[in-house]
């Protein structure tokens, strides 16, 4: 998943990537920092190796995997993982026994053993701190026998063992005899919740989703029953549709949980299994045996980011995270330093990527009128017309080293190359992704007027674009290129038979050949941005996203159906940690009321919409008038937001003495009530039930922040919460540490044992089955509040015009759970705040400002280029059946009910070919994969004779 | 539309036994749109028949043409200089097209590739829905827009049998009584009077193939 992210920063032209460098000092101001880099040696030269790997196949000398969590051996001279980028190999001094046996193998000369730890320095705008989090170490929790059991292994551990690039190549088995387990127990908030014997007070936020997603795959793995229990206090899986999956593992999958804090782990020394001993929710002493035990190890900041920090003059909290405020939540203690992911709190993928959009909207904001100055800008010269010539294709077979020469005969290759129809020209190299060779491509390209070019050698995922690039840059369509992948389909897999492996590769190359025959130049449409950004919200996100846009230089629309911006936001006080929301909002109003560049229309309603990525048209019903207004804007942020629940259950709206949190905080705020003796809260009010399964993440909080700010008012007050789960996630734990030392009461209920309320002239009454007593018990109650959950604001008109997808539950979808959290499928749309999911105010926030962020991307280009990779309609043999229609996921193709045919707008094609595979007449092409290209490859293949 | 399936290959597979060369004829119209018959079915349908055979021994050559309807002569035109070199025609259009095609070539074995399946509406890609059965004398007006004929397992006119229960049919608790929602439907719109209105049944008229003629048109045989 992470490695497109990993090769698009690799090759940017704009990020300067330095590795195994370490900031010393950073002088100066905002605007102009100079960072002072310790810049470790390496041993191999980053810029001449290429990543063949045959050093580390060479080296003697061993070292433990510290990827694989030292499950494994790597070799002294290594790279951590196969994807890495750089994709430069090192060399590990520390297990080096110099041999000098890497040098010798090197063919392209990178060894430097001579390489020393230099000083550099870099002058930047601003910084983005993300150090990152290290697993909580538990071998000082002897209990739990880890490091003395080899079964019982940390869950980083076990998300290596489940990977196929891990120590046991994705099968499951346990380090002590590499047997498949039979059952696996996961105890949860290892190093984390725990006050006790660790001192780390927070929840780590991910262990109960990444425990339930391992017991998921492992089961999957497993080649027979694989029991999965999962030992916790508290399950929380907040996050956006995360309760759906838990639901999905207990109820479909079979994984159990179980609420017990293991107190002892002995290894039963014949089998290896492990005897696990803890009381359960009665205070029953129990045992159970398990084939191995995963520990859910908490996030922790590391010693290094520690002293970072300190060197920067960061300021950190007593859990060593950055000090950070709860509205301005990436900015750390020193102006112009950000920071995002883990060091900034415990956080999700998701969470982590929106932070890290966040950090570059405002260092990006910092520096905005510098935008466009000292950047290397690519230029490509004017393509040669081959539109008259016969093809002529030349064929450029690598030998990667020894990585394909080693087993494939390259010579025999090429040579047989060379015999292929139209090919007029042939090479081989000793790398053909190396700097030099692309020269020599070039030459090659114009000495014999080649006008189609063939690689043979890896994978075009890695190195497809660059290839196209060097076309590019002698004035070749990019396009009329092709791959053969000779190494990862061909060398690697069939070593043990050279011959045939040859043989593979002249079949490959064959194949090549007569698809790039096919290949015509294709057309990149070039199309202008208009500069306007749309926001539709006017709350918290909304307005945060409008100001940082209009920080970056861009004009705003910002639009509000209500009367007055604010949102939900008005009807709120204080955060959790007593941060002001109302004086806050007001600030936001003002600031967005005063700011040029921002167009605000309140009481406004979208009545039609049209156009594509940077060139959309809305039109609204502005005022109590109704007056027209038509906005042309070239990005869209969604900010719709969300109320809270207005609930059905347990008398609301029926007895007064029944509210709501937001109420209650009300109620609190003018301290009405504080003679009450009695106050019970019930959670999970239209949330996790039938009719909303999923959590609305926020409510916990809101009933410790409630019952600490009555206990504050009044200490005598008695409050009760009934919960099923506590989920205050992160650092948010500690208050509900201190609800407890305060005397608030905590009863968990079952979710099929839901309390009984009644209504008396005495008080309410609440049945409730106490977990501990294992009894019904009944409590009176002068209040009693209810948790209700959030819902999103009802946004069907809006959604139906702008054909914008929701799920289930009513809020927008984002483009990829995890690395486009805020980019919608439609492109030039985001998506920031609640509309997108409950959060809390501060995760709105770095939302909006990461939304801000990705909408600056994209409008800070004049013009943008299209894909020529898009799907065409012969509108001659459609017959109109609509398959297209109802089968594009982007919802790009529609019949044109003037034109009368299906169109296909090719600004909105994403070129995912599900049209083209589907049209039942073939009316519908995908460029550079049309059905003669790829039906090509498969004559030439079968031509071969198999 | 009409709407098709294909045939079970073994079935297809025997129809041809003992034909060495044989023209497949696609329709671009209604087993398109159905997912039946159209470019791409004919040439996943030839694959399959050409690696069969050559499997088993008995090679054959199979090729394949898809023409816009099956159901018009202007369009199976095209088919009357290619089809003397085949022994046999596969028609993967509906059975009026099946037909058709055999009237036009008479000395050559036309054999179908797929079921007609009925007249049906498209709920999804690839789910269809039957509605219709042409049956020549449409009740719809009076039943609420509910088809009787097509919807109730017995085709009744006049209300329903003995079988309705709780708004569902006696043959399956999944498929609803016809008659129920015609009630349900007539009630909600206050119509409900429209159901005792009773109506002759059917005089077998659909038993004999009918001929329809547009008001204004004449067969062509009337016009010379």
């Amino acid at each position: 998943m992470i490695s497109p992210k990993l090769v698009e920063v690799g090759r940017h032209v704009n990020i300067d990537l330095i590795t195994n460098s370490e900031v010393q000092t950073v002088e100066g101001e905002p605007g102009s920092f100079t960072v002072t880099l310790a810049n470790y040696p390496r041993y191999i030269d980053l810029d001449v190796c290429t990543g063949c790997g045959d050093c580390a196949r060479h080296c003697p000398a061993f070292a433990i995997d510290d990827i694989n969590k030292g499950l494994n051996d790597r070799r002294a001279t290594y790279i951590e993982y196969a994807q890495a980028v750089p994709l430069a190999f090192a060399i590990d001094a520390e297990s080096c026994i110099g041999c000098g046996l890497c040098e010798n193998v090197c063919l392209a000369k990178a060894i430097r053993y001579d390489d020393t730890k230099q000083e550099s320095q870099i002058n930047v705008g601003s910084l983005i701190l993300s150090p990152g989090t290290k697993g909580f170490d538990p071998s000082g929790l002897d209990y739990l026998g880890f490091g003395k059991y080899p079964n019982v292994i940390t869950s980083e551990a076990f998300e290596r063992i489940l990977s196929a690039g891990g120590p046991y190549f994705g099968h499951v088995m346990r380090p002590l005899d590499r047997e498949e387990p039979k059952s696996i127990a996961w105890l949860q908030c290892i190093g984390s919740r725990d006050t006790n014997r660790c001192g780390n007070g927070y929840c780590s936020s991910v262990c109960c989703m990444y425990a339930v997603k391992e017991a998921m795959i492992a089961k999957e793995h497993i080649h027979g029953d694989l029991d999965c229990v999962i030992f916790n206090m508290d399950m929380r899986t907040f996050g956006k549709d995360y309760e759906k999956y838990f639901l999905r593992a207990r109820d479909k999958e079979g994984v159990r949980f179980e609420k017990a804090r293991v107190h002892t782990i002995n290894e039963i020394s014949e089998t290896g299994d492990l005897r696990l001993k803890y009381a359960d929710e009665s205070g029953k002493m129990n045992e159970a045996i398990f084939s191995m035990v995963v520990l859910s190890v908490g996030l922790t900041i590391p010693d290094s980011a520690v002293e970072l920090a300190k060197r920067l003059d960061i300021n950190l909290n007593n859990y060593n995270f950055a000090d950070t405020d709860t509205f301005a939540p990436v900015e750390t203690s020193r102006k112009g330093i950000y920071t995002c992911g883990v060091f900034q709190g415990p956080k999700d993928i998701p969470g982590s990527v929106i932070e890290a959009s966040a950090a570059a909207c405002l260092a990006g904001g910092d520096l905005s009128a510098a935008r466009g100055t000292d950047i290397t800008e690519v230029i490509i010269p004017d393509q040669v017309d081959i539109s008259d010539q016969e093809p002529r294709i030349g064929v450029f077979v690598c030998n990667c080293g020894i990585n394909i020469g080693g087993i494939v005969d390259v010579p025999d290759v090429q040579k047989y190359a060379g015999t292929l129809p139209d090919v007029v020209f042939t090479d081989s190299n000793l790398f053909t992704c190396s700097q030099d060779t692309q020269e020599k491509i070039k030459e090659k390209i114009k000495e014999h007027k080649l006008n189609r070019v063939v690689v043979a050698s890896c994978t075009p995922k890695t190195h497809e674009e660059m290839f196209m690039e060097t076309l590019e840059a002698c004035g070749l369509n990019r396009y009329l290129f092709e791959m053969a992948n000779i190494r990862n389909q061909d060398s690697w897999i069939h070593s043990k038979s050279p011959e045939l492996a040859t043989q593979k590769a002249k079949d490959l190359v064959r194949m090549a050949v007569a698809r790039a025959a096919t290949l015509y130049p294709l057309e990149e449409k070039i199309i202008s941005v208009n500069k306007r950004a749309l926001v539709i919200g006017g709350g918290i996100a909304g307005m945060n996203a409008a100001l940082n846009l209009a920080r970056q230089g861009f004009e705003v629309v910002l639009v509000e159906k209500k009367t007055r911006l604010g949102g939900m936001a008005r009807r709120l006080h204080n955060t959790i940690d007593g941060s002001d929301i109302q004086v806050y909002t007001k600030k936001l109003i003002d600031q967005v009321n005063s700011a040029k560049k921002i167009e605000v229309l309140t009481e406004s309603r979208v009545t039609g919409f049209g156009g594509y990525k940077g060139n959309f048209t809305t039109w609204f019903e502005v005022g109590s008038s109704l007056k027209k207004r038509k906005i042309d804007h070239g990005v869209i942020i969604v900010a719709t937001g969300a109320v809270e629940y207005q609930p059905t259950e347990y008398l609301y709206g029926e007895d007064e003495r029944v509210v709501t949190q937001v109420e209650l905080s009300d109620q609190l705020v003018k301290k009405a009530g504080v003679d009450h003796d009695s106050i019970i809260m019930i959670q999970c009010v239209g949330s996790r039930n039938e009719k909303m399964q999923e959590c609305s993440r926020i409510c916990c909080q809101a009933a410790v922040k409630n019952a600490l700010h009555i206990k504050k008012l009044n200490s005598d007050t008695q409050v009760y919460i009934l919960y099923r789960d506590i989920r205050t996630y992160g650092l948010m734990e500690d208050y509900y540490t201190e609800a407890r030392r305060q005397g608030v009461i905590f009863i968990r209920f079952e979710d099929d044992a839901e309390p009984q309320v009644t209504a008396t002239d005495d008080g309410i009454l609440v049945k409730v089955k106490d977990h501990i007593l294992q009894q019904e018990v009944e409590i009176r109650a002068d209040l009693l509040a209810l948790s209700a959950g959030m819902r999103p604001e009802n946004t069907d008109e809006l959604s139906g015009i702008m054909k914008l997808n929701r799920n289930l539950e009513g809020y927008f979808i984002e483009a990829h759970v995890k690395l486009r959290p805020v980019d919608m499928p439609g492109e030039g749309i985001f998506l920031c705040g609640t509309a997108h999911g409950p959060k809390l105010i501060s995760e709105t926030i770095s939302q909006a400002q990461a939304a801000a962020s990705r909408a600056t991307t994209f409008l800070a280009n004049s013009e943008i280029k299209l894909s020529a990779i898009t799907a065409k309609v012969d509108t001659e043999y459609c017959v109109k059946c609509l398959t297209c229609v109802r089968s594009c996921p982007f919802e790009v193709p529609v019949f044109n009910t003037h034109t009368r045919v299906i169109e296909i707008d090719e600004a909105m094609c994403h070129g995912c070919g599900i049209c083209a595979g589907i049209c039942p007449r073939e009316a519908i092409q995908l460029s550079f994969y049309e059905n003669d290209q790829i039906i090509s490859k498969i004559d030439a293949l079968f031509a071969g004779g198999m | 539309m009409i709407v098709a399936k294909r045939k079970p290959f073994d079935e297809i597979d025997n129809m041809l036994k003992g034909y060495k060369k044989v023209l497949n004829v696609g329709c671009g119209t209604c087993v398109a749109l159905c997912l039946a018959g159209g470019e791409k079915e004919v040439e996943i349908l030839n694959s399959e028949i050409d690696m069969a055979r050559k499997l088993a021994g008995d090679p054959i050559t199979i090729e394949g043409i898809t023409i816009e309807r099956q159901c018009d002569r202007e369009y199976l035109e095209a088919l009357d200089s290619k089809v003397e070199e085949y022994q046999a025609i596969l028609s993967m259009a509906c059975g009026v097209g099946v037909q058709f095609l055999a009237e036009r070539f008479p000395q050559i074995p036309v054999f179908p590739a797929v079921d007609t399946s009925g007249l049906s509406a498209n709920q999804a890609v690839g789910w269809y829905e039957e509605r219709c059965r042409a049956c020549s004398s449409c009740v719809l007006g009076l039943t609420g827009g509910i088809c009787p004929v097509t919807m109730c397992a017995k085709g009744l006119y006049n209300g329903p049998c003995g079988g309705t229960n709780q708004g569902s049919c006696e043959i399956d608790k999944n498929q609803p009584c016809a008659w129920y929602m015609i009630y349900e439907r007539l009630s909600n719109q206050g119509r409900l009077d429209n159901i005792l209105a009773i109506t002759p049944p059917m005089d077998w008229q659909n038993q004999v193939p009918r001929t329809l003629i547009q008001p204004g048109y004449k067969k062509p045989e009337d016009v010379s």
